[in-house]
């Protein structure tokens, strides 16, 4: 029941979210548009354009919901977000660097982030991984804090020498943004995501045990070194390929998981599905907002994540305090 | 006498030896017959050739101080941005005379042509180019072309950057005979959705940038009209970088491409 | 004595680039329906045979083996629905209610997918029963009590329906009642319900009171080991803590009392 009303508030902001948009149009236009009875290019607008890119800010959003859920229980700390293993850095030195090299292809700047967020995740495991086949979470933490930053600076170095505008925008792509939404798009992420997804919820469980710590995970059952090699491999995958097709969007997997922890279920069962759902949802609502609170101008969809995530967050710690 | 930034400007003498920290006005100062005696340029100052000849003292905006004082200048010239006020008070510690010039719209060359005459030395000349090209822009105004043609100016493709009506180039297009679609918009840059643009319904998109948004193709760029039937114009030159006495050149390019298209 | 659920020959375990072995030359059996403690001061190698004994640890050289089999060749999740472990520390990231702590103790009954059953439920709430937490069902673990805390832990342990329950110094930080009332539980299953358990613990005087057997623990070899009247013997104490002691003995079981230093000079001129 609870469920029902969630994935109705959900579908209903979705609707919403494909109703608004810079082009003025109405519901009626907007229906049309839908069912392809409209006239011009309405029809054009509402299903190559709107829907879309309602549908990838969704599976985005919900992806990085998910991961940031996980994360945080891997490495047992609720700061952990999906950038915090220094993929923002990566990506953001892939992209740079793609348009310093002047490569023009319409996907190379994705592409080019996608490498450097791989680069990045495997740096950080190489560092991670002690003895063996031991991943320790703390190192974690640390190497991913350190390739981000190292990232950023050899990023900061091509800006400074590079001459251009142009790798200027490469950085407000970063900021986030869901520009590049097409069917393909949708269609391509979806695939590629619906692997890791169902991965990381059959971790459900062992999430649940990690969180209580390595060694009592272990001792409930959980096959704690291969359970956080697949969360690690499966939380950097999708958010690497968020990056790319969205750029970087903060405070989504930070604060939906803990949201969603606070207000509907803290076993990772039920929270996965709900955060994916529910930062789905926000994400949606940020990309309406930024699309059409300045119209035509666009904001970056990861300053209206902060302007909307951070004080939803403050109220419900606050509540959760009293 | 006070520059554009309303800072006095501090010469005893004319100016031997300027540094020009903006491309625009590097052009300028060779326009106002003062090349000879320009000894610092910004990295890519591209126009006139000439200006490749002189030494480069880095980045135009937050320059190196240091390789600017190297060239012993007596007077170092600003694009009159905010962003360069710090830069100016510690030349007026250095006691290094500065001049900032606005230049953002196809009305500023003029007085610009003018201010870095009086100070450069050759009034006369400068006096003689502005008037000059305020005719001729008056002349191309007052030509009062039907704008048959509305034109998505676009920068950059992710996220879509356009040029708002506050840039020279709306200028530009209205001149040649276009209309920019995005010519409401205040700044002279701004990104806005592809839905916006969809919106909008451009006939043409001129390309203005050296490398080129990889727009061509891309599924979700196909809902621009213009996009889908690859009607690009595509134009070349630091004309269409910054607004300059070439302008005439710009419009003359621009109305040749536009004129080639249907609406 | 029938099957033994815990046996261990020969053990020993360095770990890497130590100078000396941490724990060498052990032997430990553990039958169903035993109590074993293993006292020792710190360092004397218990948390290491701990982690032997739970797999955590391969030894160098010799066997562990849990319910006849090589503990290496247990699954994690076989072993626990063998073995029940309530650990030294834990502070849960985000904490939980009760009843949710203890359905973990089914987590290696449970598939990946599949929700909790009706024989879940039953073992959660038998569990929690057992330990006299079901009024707590409700509460958030970070509102409990020590001594609550430690009672819905073995609850957990307990819905993992195991053969033997591992405690390691699960009272450090109870006082008197809550500490007794951990060790007349921990008796109540092993007499009972014949599960075994391995105490692990400090407080000797206690777990002598409860154990069949008692295991001195002395930097890394059982210094002695057998029924608590033939281990807790003055000689043996002092020399494993490196105190003086005197042992009284309370209803035929042996109690010690550390003794203060005047009491010690004493005794010392005495004999």
């Amino acid at each position: 029941m609870r469920w029902l009303g969630l994935i109705t508030a959900v579908a209903v902001v979705v609707l919403g979210a494909v109703a608004l948009g810079p082009a003025s149009l109405s519901v009626g236009d907007v229906w049309r548009g839908l069912v392809g009875s409209a006239e011009g290019p309405t029809v054009t607008i509402v299903r190559d354009l709107r829907l879309p890119r309602v549908l990838l800010a969704f599976l985005v959003g919900g992806s990085l919901s998910v991961t940031g859920a996980a994360l945080q229980a891997l490495v047992r700390n609720p700061l952990a977000d999906p950038y915090l293993l220094g993929l923002s850095g990566g990506a953001g030195l892939g992209a740079v660097s793609a348009i310093a090299l002047s490569l023009t292809s319409p996907w190379a700047v994705p592409i080019a982030a996608l490498v450097g967020a791989v680069g990045a995740i495997l740096l950080v495991y190489r560092v991670a991984v002690v003895t063996g086949s031991v991943l320790d979470t703390r190192v974690l933490l640390l190497g991913g804090v350190v390739v981000g930053a190292f990232a950023a600076s050899v990023m900061g170095a091509i800006m400074a020498l590079s001459p251009a505008p142009e790798v200027r925008n490469a950085l407000m792509w970063l900021l986030g943004s869901f520009g590049r939404a097409s069917w393909q798009a949708v269609a391509i992420f979806a695939a590629y995501a619906v692997i890791p997804l169902a991965l990381l919820y059959t971790l459900a469980r062992p999430l649940d045990l990690l969180a209580l710590g390595e060694e009592p995970a272990r001792f409930l059952g959980a096959d704690v070194e291969r359970a956080k090699r697949h969360l690690y491999v499966t939380a950097s995958a999708l958010t690497a390929v968020a990056v790319a097709f969205a750029g970087i969007i903060g405070f989504v997997g930070l604060v939906v998981p803990h949201a969603v922890r606070l207000t509907w279920a803290r076993l990772h069962r039920s929270l996965l599905p709900a955060a994916f759902v529910v930062g789905g949802a926000l994400v949606v609502i940020a990309d309406a907002i930024a699309r059409t609170a300045f119209a035509p101008l666009e904001l970056p969809v990861g300053v209206v994540t902060a302007l909307i995530g951070v004080p939803v967050f403050v109220l419900l710690v606050r509540q959760w305090a009293s | 006498m006070v520059d554009h930034a309303g800072h006095p400007v501090r010469l005893d003498s004319v100016p031997q030896r300027i540094v020009s920290l903006s491309p625009s006005l590097t052009e300028m100062v060779f326009a106002v017959g003062a090349g000879e005696r320009l000894v610092g340029r910004t990295k890519w100052s591209a126009y006139p050739p000439e200006a490749q000849a002189v030494p480069s003292v880095g980045d135009g905006l937050d320059p190196n101080l240091e390789m600017v004082t190297a060239q012993r200048p007596d007077l170092v010239v600003f694009y009159h941005t905010s962003a360069n006020a710090p830069t100016i008070a510690r030349l007026d510690q250095l006691g290094i005379a500065s001049l900032s010039v606005r230049l953002d719209r196809l009305d500023d060359v003029s007085p610009a042509v003018r201010l870095l005459g009086r100070v450069t030395g050759d009034s006369a000349r400068a006096d003689s180019l502005a008037g000059a090209f305020q005719r001729d822009l008056d002349t191309w105004r007052g030509r009062a072309i039907e704008h048959r043609l509305a034109v998505l100016l676009l920068a950059w493709d992710a996220p879509p950057i356009v040029i708002g009506g506050g840039s020279f180039l709306s200028e530009l297009v209205q001149l040649a005979g276009g209309r920019n679609v995005f010519d409401d918009l205040l700044q002279s840059s701004a990104t806005v959705s592809i839905e916006a643009i969809a919106a909008r319904a451009p006939d043409i998109v001129l390309l203005v940038e050296e490398s080129e948004p990889a727009v061509a193709g891309r599924p979700e760029w196909e809902a621009v009209r213009a996009v889908r039937e690859r009607r690009f114009v595509r134009v070349h030159g630091s004309e269409f970088s910054w607004p300059s006495l070439r302008a005439g050149q710009a419009v003359a390019q621009l109305t040749a491409a536009l004129t080639t298209e249907k609406p | 004595m029938g099957e033994l659920i815990v046996r261990t020959e020969a053990v020993r375990f360095r770990y890497p680039g130590a100078a000396t072995d941490a724990v060498r030359d052990l032997a430990l059996s553990v039958a169903p329906g035993e109590l074993v403690g293993i006292v020792g001061p710190n360092g004397s190698g218990k948390t290491t045979l701990l982690r032997l004994v739970l797999g955590v640890l391969r030894p160098t050289s010799g066997t562990v083996e849990v319910a006849g089999r090589a503990v290496s060749h247990w699954s994690r999740r076989d072993l626990a629905r063998l073995v029940g472990v309530v650990a030294q520390r834990e502070e849960p990231m985000f904490p939980l209610r009760v009843d949710q702590t203890v359905l973990f103790g089914r987590y290696p009954h449970l598939g990946s997918l599949g929700a909790p059953r009706r024989r879940d439920q039953d073992a959660v709430q038998n569990a929690l029963e057992r330990c006299d937490v079901a009024n707590l069902a409700d509460r958030w673990v970070d509102t409990l009590s020590g001594g609550e805390w430690q009672r819905v832990r073995i609850a957990r342990a307990l819905a993992q329906e195991p053969k033997a329950l591992v405690l390691d110094e699960a009272t450090a930080n109870l006082d008197i009642r809550h500490e007794m009332e951990v060790f007349e539980l921990t008796a109540r299953l092993v007499r009972h319900e014949g599960i075994a358990a391995i105490v692990v613990t400090h407080h000797v005087n206690l777990v002598a009171r409860y154990a069949d057997r008692i295991v001195v623990m002395d930097r890394g070899v059982a210094r002695a080991s057998g029924p608590p009247d033939t281990v807790l013997r003055k000689t043996i104490l002092e020399d494993v803590f490196e105190w003086p002691v005197a042992v009284t003995n309370w209803g035929g079981v042996p109690q010690y009392v550390p003794l203060r230093k005047d009491e010690s000079d004493r005794e010392g001129t005495a004999s």
